[in-house]
């Protein structure tokens, strides 16, 4: 699998009432109204003109701070194909698997890509493929893996359970 | 080679040795989910089992009303009764409804935590409970559904930091300072994927209060969960609560003398002075006499952070010595955690002397831990709080806050502009 996409870039830290903020997290139920307003406190371009496809780069500890999945629902119901930083929140991790939203980790490919650098993530490879160069990223655990195969977390309990 | 706390609380629960880096199945203890998240968790697991999906076992699932209760809006009241509906038709018993508090604080004084036991919340704040020795964790919608099928999850088993604290707070110097000095040290990441054992003098000595304050904000570093063994009268309240397997329990979960560790720090309290968290994130920290004389429009006190009886008690103590009287420049809100905390509040009174002095006194929630609640921030208003996050618009979009102890945020709220508590102390 190739996703190929436009880059918005942003810093280290990036928290979740940033990326979906508090006040609609009471509020608002619906995915397509979620995507509407993703990351409208930190970057209103974004919020205004990011595109399916789009890949987000982050610094380290992407999507600390409040437990809440619509930080991850928002991105994935925009459309957004990947994100590539250089360590991800622990919460936000397991969020990013649990709605299927693809995470790389890979500090160099972080430091190379600017804003608005169209870039490839080569899942096959294990690549992160930009006109400034190719990055190597780690594998998903095998655990992980196992969990991505039979379709997430929730598919997976059921299928242990016999569950359809 | 010895094991560490979570090690052993893994291995309990998973019913298998495990090794660092593994990534296992536990059973879960207790499954919870608060108002809004609640609603969320409800709607994905009828949506995933057709609706007609039965949870594991309905003793071992909460729900707490803390962030918007009682419910302020159409939509906030609605996603209330969908949890109140769904518990009804599930026998879920354990129900803690708008008049009880942040759910973490109820949970603990109902006897539903246990050291070892292994908890679950849509609140990035629930591994507070490891100031017992659970192993809580935050976590998304989809791991609570999935944890509701067969009462599992997993867990990669995290490398352990161990904290030392050794010496005596100085007068109006408490828990918090020392958290905040240690966001500040570390930072947002500074114990990224970790459990954290904190032990020594300090520790041994302190308030199950004080454990909270400690234990709460290891989230603020990207920490797993911070953990401490109950010990002295800390244990003989969870024995009277939780009942007398908590002892066995503390026997066979604490460290072993010769656990290995990723890291080990050490901090001294002795010359600890007031810190405060500045505008816009927890570990941009500096001393409060660094920024005294800043105007404050708003003081806030509360959360699951600093909500319990022994920092409204601080607080108290610091608006005695201000002659009970807060700047009218300031608006000043104080929220119990609980009801319980609220109770004993009324009873020392203290409620009373808060009102006089012009202090809103509130029903027992989060309260101010998000832009949807009362006390809201307008933009360019400062604001001072006891909560745990200060990252920029969560509590109004353009306003700012320091976060801080009770003690200093009483200081602010006497003075009105933001004022180290050992100036109001003496």
């Amino acid at each position: 699998m190739k996703i190929t996409g436009k880059v918005w870039k942003y810093g280290d830290d990036v928290n979740t009432d940033v990326i979906f903020p508090g006040k609609y997290t009471y509020t608002i139920k619906e995915r397509s109204e979620m995507a509407k307003v993703a990351l409208e406190d930190l970057d209103p371009e974004f919020t205004q003109n990011a595109k399916a496809g789009d890949i987000i780069v982050g610094g380290k500890n992407w999507g600390c701070g409040s437990s809440r999945e619509q930080a991850v629902s928002c991105l994935k119901e925009r459309g957004i194909g990947a994100i590539i930083a250089k360590s991800f929140a622990r919460i936000y991790y397991r969020n990013c698997f649990n709605e299927g939203l693809p995470i790389i980790i890979s500090p160099d490919a972080v430091e190379a890509i600017e804003a608005g650098d169209e870039v490839t993530v080569d899942f096959d490879s294990g690549k992160v493929v930009t006109a400034r160069g190719e990055f190597p990223f780690p594998p998903y655990p095998d655990f992980v893996k196992g969990l991505i195969e039979d379709g997430g977390l929730i598919p997976h309990v059921k299928k242990s359970l016999g569950l359809k | 080679m010895g094991k560490t706390m979570i090690h052993k609380i893994i291995e309990r629960s998973a019913g298998r040795e495990v090794k660092v880096g593994d990534r296992v199945w536990c059973k879960i203890d207790l499954s919870t989910a608060r108002d809004f998240g609640g609603a969320n968790c409800v709607l994905q697991f009828l949506d995933v089992t057709d609706r007609k999906g039965k949870v594991w076992d309905p003793s071992k699932i909460a729900f707490t009303f803390d962030l918007q209760a009682p419910a302020h809006s159409e939509k906030v009241a609605v996603n209330q009764k969908i949890i109140r509906d769904f518990a009804k038709d599930q026998g879920i018993e354990k129900v803690f409804d708008i008049n009880w508090g942040i759910g973490q604080h109820v949970l603990l004084e109902h006897g539903h935590v246990k050291p070892g036991d292994v908890i679950l919340g849509t609140d990035s704040h629930m591994n507070l409970l490891g100031a017992v020795g659970a192993f809580a964790t935050g976590v998304g919608n989809t791991d609570i559904v999935a944890s509701w099928f067969e009462g599992t999850n997993w867990f990669r088993v995290p490398e352990t930091m161990k904290v030392t604290v050794t010496g005596r707070f100085a007068k109006g110097v408490c828990m918090r300072d020392l958290l905040t000095k240690i966001v500040g040290d570390l930072g947002a990441d500074g114990m990224f994927f970790k459990a954290v054992e904190f032990g020594g003098e300090t520790i041994e000595a302190a308030s199950l209060a004080d454990r909270i304050t400690l234990c709460s904000m290891v989230t603020e570093m990207s920490g797993k969960v911070g953990l401490i063994m109950p010990n002295g009268e800390v244990l003989n309240w969870l024995v009277e609560r939780a009942g007398e397997e908590v002892r066995d329990r503390v026997k066979a979960l604490a460290a072993d003398a010769d656990a290995v560790y990723s890291d080990d720090l050490h901090f001294d309290v002795n010359r600890l002075e007031p810190m405060t968290s500045c505008p816009d994130a927890p570990d941009n920290v500096k001393r409060v006499r660094d920024v005294a004389g800043t105007a404050v429009d708003q003081v806030h006190i509360g959360s699951c952070s600093n909500g319990r009886f022994e920092d409204i008690e601080a607080a108290y103590k610091v608006l005695e010595a201000g002659r009970f009287k807060v700047s009218p420049k300031v608006r000043t809100i104080i929220t119990p955690s609980t009801r319980e905390v609220m109770r004993k509040c009324a009873a020392a009174g203290y409620i009373e002397k808060f009102l006089d002095a012009g202090i809103v006194f509130t029903n027992p929630t989060c309260s101010l831990c998000t832009a949807e609640h009362y006390g809201v921030l307008p933009s360019g208003d400062v604001g001072v709080s006891t909560t745990n996050r200060n990252f920029i618009g969560k509590v109004g979009k353009g306003s700012h806050t320091y976060l801080m102890s009770p003690m200093s945020a009483m200081a602010t709220a006497v003075r009105g502009v933001i004022t180290d508590p050992r100036d109001i102390l003496g």
